[in-house]
């Protein structure tokens, strides 16, 4: 169990944190959400201490942070960054291992052990264990970083906003697989995301955090149904108002093939305006890079990508 | 070009030793710069502001322009290899630094992160994520550091530590271009050849360059430790000065002193510097025996209140009670031939106005167009002297470089130069010296300068050298010049054929 207690985190320009008074639950999967500046990630870095509190107590186990040995801490902890943060000097095996190298497991444990995690993810061991992370898409990626978190199996995975930067389908994947591997490992999960969508799909309780103090904290449900204030409400509806897609959204995403045939339409038109269109036949759109012409198939392909997500 | 190959097909075995001297010269400097500069920045990678003061200082040390440099440290440590090896350290360290400090200090941040949230002890952070990423940087500045050493060490020839400079000054001092051509694309080619193998280093994984690097430590080490072994008998050195007729002479040295006493080992050093180098290198112990002129000694060597006389027995004795005195040196007996200025002309020019001496001049002065040297054209003891002691006058003087001084005579553009009087293009050119039958030049007369501690460790040597002493003639010593200036020959085998011709050696 993990307890916040009057927590406050004063930077010499702004309050980050102000009197946070959180419990996480062991096995929990918890999620911290809200907009940029709200002090989730802050609350997230204080549980390994990358940052420490200007005032208040943590309590890990019934004991306070600070009284454990900081390395020994880190050793029960593991960590996901939002940016992946693999070591391009390292191979993914010894990525993977590189808690367990810390805590000095002889070799072969370190290897069967990354290589058991690699099959678990869906990574052939014997193809993936000893490339460089250079050789790996975005999304393969993060799976070796989520998997690193779990290399020494941790009491705690903490996970800071890490498929923000992935494309939709990969990160529907990961999310599927994040929640897998916490109903296979039964360790606390606690996880920072901006996305309303995706703390109300991955998280068992979720705190809604905004400007440093925490504006609720349930489960998905109590948060959709009964928000506690304007403020939820508003950041739970924001996440709900479907956007008017442009064509632009689907070139940029890599439909179409590129074509020298003149634009029939432009890139600023809807979503509708294409299908529109497309009774006609195939599309051709002007973008900065060279023309493209867009098929009803693309229109589909797009449109059943976005209801996943 | 032909000129080349024949120096490099005759002189291959003392290029191939300059060019041993040149890497490991530069090998060991770059080694010790490492060896300060890594850890340094390592140690200052959390101390931003100290850092920032290493650079200010690494930077400034790096503006002293490299003879300067030189010039300070020799009072300090003398001259040779560990003055060089330090102001080449000096210059290394910068570049080594600056790429280590910022290569350890601009990893991405979140990479630092990941290891601090994993728990790595500081000391796996440093050995498994941040030196590993910063080797291409660390690499990069000791390849820039590395092109720097190999540039910068052709200066060592300057204090008598050998390499690949020895040519260039050689080439400078003796206008010979095949030389100078040598000596600057051989050092351009070892820089191309170590930028090749540090790149190459830079590829391979942390640990294979670690095994590279400690690999030629251990063998750097293990050569100079062996050197220093092997070096128990008693063994001399003899240098000398710039030039072929130096290198002549030392190598005589060495033939009879090793032919008398087989227990001595000597070591020539030849073209090991100037004048001023030779001498501090006596004083201090690093050179034993180099040939030197009595005129240079009184000149610019010792105190003395009495001008140089022009009697060549004068001025050796003047020299000799001199050096015992100030300096406590000994100065064997000189050599026969002199080698000061001197005015020469053509045969055909002699034989037509029968001019066999200055004072012979003094009737065809108005026929004479002089080609002078411009120091001999402005010093006392050059042309203004000459035109007091002996009253004359030449219809005209030109000044220019020595060498063309030559050229211009051969070609008929003048029809009288100074030169000196063992230079080998009075050969070359078949030129007559004149005779200073005034006695006008003061006389330069070659003779084995050492300390008096050593002659008392080993009197024979007075014996071996006192050999030399009224041998050798100002032709035999022209004749020889020609030989290895200009025939190219190694100066140790016409060393050699002159002391079994002549029966010093059998």
């Amino acid at each position: 169990m993990i307890e916040f207690k009057q927590v406050s985190k004063q930077y010499t320009e702004q309050l980050a944190l102000d009197d946070l008074n959180l419990t996480i639950p062991t096995g929990d999967f918890f999620v911290l959400v809200g907009p940029s500046g709200s002090g989730k990630t802050t609350t997230l870095k204080m549980l390994n201490r990358l940052i420490e509190p200007t005032d208040g107590d943590i309590y890990f186990d019934n004991q306070r942070l600070i009284d454990y040995k900081l390395r020994d801490l880190r050793l029960q902890m593991g960590y996901v960054l939002q940016n992946i943060a693999l070591f391009p000097n390292l191979t993914i095996q010894e990525n993977i291992a590189i808690q367990a190298e810390s805590l000095g497991w002889p070799r072969k444990e370190r290897v069967a052990r990354a290589r058991a995690l690699l099959e678990q993810v869906d990574l052939d061991p014997d193809q993936y264990a000893t490339r460089m992370p250079s050789e790996l898409s975005g999304g393969e990626q993060q799976r070796v970083g989520i998997i690193r978190a779990l290399a020494i199996k941790p009491k705690v995975v903490l996970m800071d906003e890490p498929f923000s930067a992935l494309d939709p389908l990969s990160r529907k994947q990961l999310q599927d697989l994040v929640l897998q591997l916490h109903r296979e490992l039964k360790m606390t999960f606690v996880f920072v995301t901006h996305d309303m969508h995706e703390a109300l799909r991955l998280g068992q309780h979720i705190a809604v955090m905004r400007l440093g103090h925490i504006q609720q904290v349930g489960t998905g449900e109590e948060i959709m149904h009964h928000p506690a204030n304007e403020f939820v409400r508003g950041f739970f509806e924001n996440e709900h108002t479907p956007r008017p897609a442009t064509v632009q959204v689907l070139v940029s995403q890599g439909y179409g093939a590129t074509t020298t045939t003149a634009a029939t339409l432009p890139v600023t038109a809807t979503v509708n305006e294409l299908a529109a269109a497309l009774k006609q036949g195939p599309v051709i759109v002007g973008t900065a890079s060279g023309n493209r012409t867009l098929t009803t198939a693309d229109l589909l392909d797009y449109l059943a990508q976005t209801e996943v997500e | 070009m032909q000129q080349i190959w024949h120096i490099l097909h005759t002189q291959g075995g003392e290029i191939v030793q300059s060019i041993g001297q040149h890497i490991g010269l530069s090998l060991i400097s770059l080694l010790i710069a490492a060896v300060i500069a890594i850890p340094l920045a390592i140690i200052l990678m959390n101390h931003q502001r100290l850092a920032k003061v290493m650079l200010q200082i690494t930077s400034i040390l790096q503006t002293i322009p490299s003879l300067a440099l030189l010039g300070i440290l020799i009072p300090l440590v003398g001259i040779g290899t560990v003055p060089s090896i330090i102001a080449l350290v000096i210059y290394a360290v910068m570049p080594i630094f600056q790429n280590t400090y910022s290569g350890l200090t601009t990893i991405d941040p979140s990479l630092e992160e990941a290891a601090t949230a994993f728990g790595l002890s500081r000391r796996m952070k440093l050995l498994r994520i941040e030196l590993p990423l910063a080797l291409p940087m660390i690499i990069s500045g000791i390849r820039i550091a590395m092109v720097m050493i190999i540039g910068t060490a052709t200066l060592a020839a300057l204090i008598g530590a050998g390499g690949l400079g020895t040519y260039i000054l050689l080439g400078i001092e003796t206008n010979n271009n095949a030389l100078l051509i040598i000596g600057a694309v051989l050092s351009a080619i070892l820089a191309l050849v170590f930028g090749a193998g540090i790149d190459w280093l830079g590829r391979l994984s942390f640990k294979k360059a670690g095994i590279v690097l400690a690999t030629l430590v251990v063998l750097i080490g293990g050569f100079a430790g062996y050197r220093q072994l092997t070096n128990t008998q008693t063994t001399l050195t003899v240098a000398g000065k710039l030039g072929s007729e130096p290198e002549i002479l030392i190598n005589m040295y060495k033939d009879l002193i090793e032919h008398d006493h087989p227990n001595i080992k000597v070591n020539t050093k030849a073209n090991f510097g100037a004048t001023s180098f030779l001498f501090k290198a006596l004083q201090s112990g690093s050179i034993d025996i180099y040939p030197e002129f009595t005129g240079t000694v009184l000149e610019s060597l010792v105190k003395t209140k009495q001008s140089a006389s022009h009697s060549p027995a004068k001025t050796y004795q003047l020299a000799k009670s001199a050096l015992k005195s100030q300096y406590q040196m000994a100065y064997l007996k000189p050599m026969a031939y002199q080698n000061g200025y001197d005015l020469a002309v053509t045969r055909q020019f002699s034989k037509k106005y029968h001019v066999k001496t200055i004072s012979d001049l003094i009737q065809v002065e108005n026929r004479v167009h002089a080609g002078f040297d411009p120091d001999f054209n402005q010093q006392k003891d050059g042309y203004p002297g000459l035109r007091q002691a002996y009253g004359l006058k030449f219809a005209s003087v030109k000044t220019m470089e020595p060498s063309i001084r030559y050229k211009a005579i051969a070609n008929g553009k003048v029809n009288l130069v100074d030169g000196y009087t063992t230079d080998p293009e009075v050969q070359e050119y078949h030129l007559v010296v004149l005779k200073d039958d005034r006695h006008f030049f003061p006389p330069y007369q070659g003779a084995p300068l050492m300390s008096e501690k050593l002659l008392t460790d080993h009197p024979e040597l007075r014996t071996t050298l006192n050999k030399l002493a009224g041998k050798v003639t100002t032709t035999d010593m022209q004749k020889m010049n020609y030989q290895v200036s200009v025939k190219h020959q190694k100066a140790a085998v016409v060393a050699r054929d002159y002391l079994r011709s002549h029966g010093f050696l059998n």
